[in-house]
């Protein structure tokens, strides 16, 4: 049995490692506010430090997203979690599991890590309340063995937060 | 959501052993009271959202039998007569049954493609490079490749990332460029089936013509709102990103004309329901409908960017009511498209 923890560790196709490449450059150049990128020698797994937008719930706070992915990115979406400490937010589980529709079942090719942080970001911005969600702790302990937020059925439904 | 979910499964998501263990589902706890707190214990029970805040359902994918089927199939099918489609229905209503009679006067065979939610992209990606291959159409390969080459630049004027997306066009333009010997690696008809069936290569090509058919949408954004603004769609960009975009999203209409319009190449689907064709002589005819770019279907009342760079294409066309028939033909099923035959 395939362990879901560790996520898919097959090397990166060629188109994703020559889009990888091309993300990286882009993000060096034009890098989107409020995230630093922290410099290490995998291609496929990016750690990003977060820090919460002024005037929001999470102003100054700092966090950590990772960012792994798959052999055939970009046509499979990243896996992103929050490595714990995860932020108090109603669509983020304490173990670090992001509902964001744009992860899942509404990624496209058309997206980037850049503008996926973005939208993580967006929904950090909007949030009114510091505060888990309803059913933290039954979902984190379905996921006790490591399992990947890309396996959960996710339903999305609240387009305020 | 079905292309990510044949990608999981194909990469070996196993969905099992890993379960907590099953327990009776409850599913009339979850859907009698949908906006109660959700008190099962067990998540993989509940198939719909049983609670505001709750942001997931049904516990985990699990690709289960559907699954299995779609990774049988092949992306793109070896061609097979129609009594294939007979005996497939030969169970099924009389009216299917006279319809599918009745088609094989004007068809010969058919092409399956997988049910991925990516069906008629796929279809139209084979129907029309095997049109090239077979034709060996060079001036068509010339018209379709200064299309293309515009949906780049309105792409890039929307907004998009060139690197988003100039993967999945060279992909395209690589293959339809094999399709007439001349170039480096001319394909054989074996051979362009089976780049249609790799993994990698058929589900970019699907990709660029999503690319290409959200480009179309956004850039006459006022003609095609009224028909993507409903209750999940407030705007033609937020349809683009959720419906068009995404890989394993289905095709309707809109996703046919735009993508017709795109690439300015007609398109005929035929239906095969059991609806009546409302034709009293021929009430079981199959019914057909032909999407041509809207700028040769209507004469040019109406001009727009889009016609703009299709006068090169004008002049090799023949004058509007002589609309030849498509050579893109595909046959819809509810749910499904395949790619059809003329005889």
């Amino acid at each position: 049995m395939t362990s879901s923890s560790v996520p898919s560790r097959k090397v990166l196709s060629k188109i994703a490692s020559n889009r990888l490449q091309k993300e990286v450059m882009e993000w060096q150049t034009n890098p989107p506010a409020g995230f630093k990128y922290k410099v290490n020698d995998s291609l496929q797994r990016w750690i990003i430090e977060v820090t919460g937008a002024p005037g929001t719930l999470y102003t100054g706070e700092t966090y950590q997203l990772q960012v792994d992915f798959p052999e055939h990115y970009p046509m499979e979406a990243p896996q992103v979690i929050f490595i714990p400490p995860a932020p108090l937010h109603p669509h983020i589980y304490s173990n670090g599991h992001i509902c964001l529709d744009i992860l899942y079942d509404s990624w496209s090719p058309a997206m980037t890590v850049s503008s996926v942080c973005i939208s993580i970001l967006s929904m950090l911005s909007s949030s009114p309340a510091k505060e888990r969600p309803a059913d933290n702790d039954r979902y984190v302990r379905n996921c006790r063995n490591g399992r990947s937020p890309k396996e959960t059925r996710w339903w999305f439904h609240d387009d305020k937060v | 959501m079905d292309g990510a979910s044949a990608a999981a499964a194909s990469s070996g998501c196993d969905y099992d052993e890993s379960q907590p263990q099953k327990e009776i589902p409850t599913l009339v706890d979850a859907s009698s009271a949908p906006s109660t707190s959700n008190t099962n214990p067990s998540p993989e029970s509940s198939i719909v959202p049983s609670l505001e805040e709750e942001c997931y359902t049904s516990g985990f994918n699990d690709d289960s039998m559907q699954g299995i089927e779609k990774q049988l199939a092949p992306f793109v099918g070896s061609k097979e007569p129609l009594s294939a489609l007979a005996a497939e229905f030969k169970s099924g209503s009389p009216i299917m049954q006279e319809k599918i009679k009745l088609l094989g006067e004007k068809y010969t065979a058919l092409r399956r493609t997988r049910g991925d939610g990516n069906c008629f992209f796929r279809s139209f990606m084979f129907s029309y490079l095997e049109h090239i291959l077979v034709t060996q159409d060079s001036r068509e390969k010339d018209r379709v490749m200064f299309e293309i080459e515009r949906c780049r630049l309105d792409l890039l004027t929307l907004g998009y990332t060139e690197f988003t997306y100039e993967d999945f066009f060279n992909t395209f333009t690589e293959l339809l460029e094999n399709c007439i010997p001349g170039t480096e690696a001319s394909l054989s008809l074996t051979d362009l089936l089976g780049k249609a069936c790799d993994q990698m290569i058929s589900n970019c090509a699907v990709m660029f013509l999503r690319f290409v058919t959200s480009a179309a949408l956004q850039k006459r954004a006022e003609f095609f709102e009224p028909f993507v603004i409903g209750p999940s769609h407030k705007s033609v960009v937020e349809f683009c990103k959720l419906s068009v975009e995404p890989m394993g999203e289905e095709s309707e209409h809109v996703h046919i004309i735009a993508l017709c319009e795109a690439l300015g190449v007609p398109i005929r689907v035929v239906y095969l329901n059991a609806r009546s064709s409302g034709d009293p002589e021929n009430p079981n005819a199959p019914n057909h409908h032909d999407f041509f770019p809207y700028d040769q279907n209507n004469g040019s009342d109406s001009p727009d960017a889009a016609n703009v760079s299709t006068d090169l294409s004008k002049q090799e066309k023949p004058a509007l009511q002589e609309n030849p028939a498509p050579f893109v033909t595909l046959l819809y099923r509810p749910g499904h498209y395949d790619i059809l035959y003329p005889m």
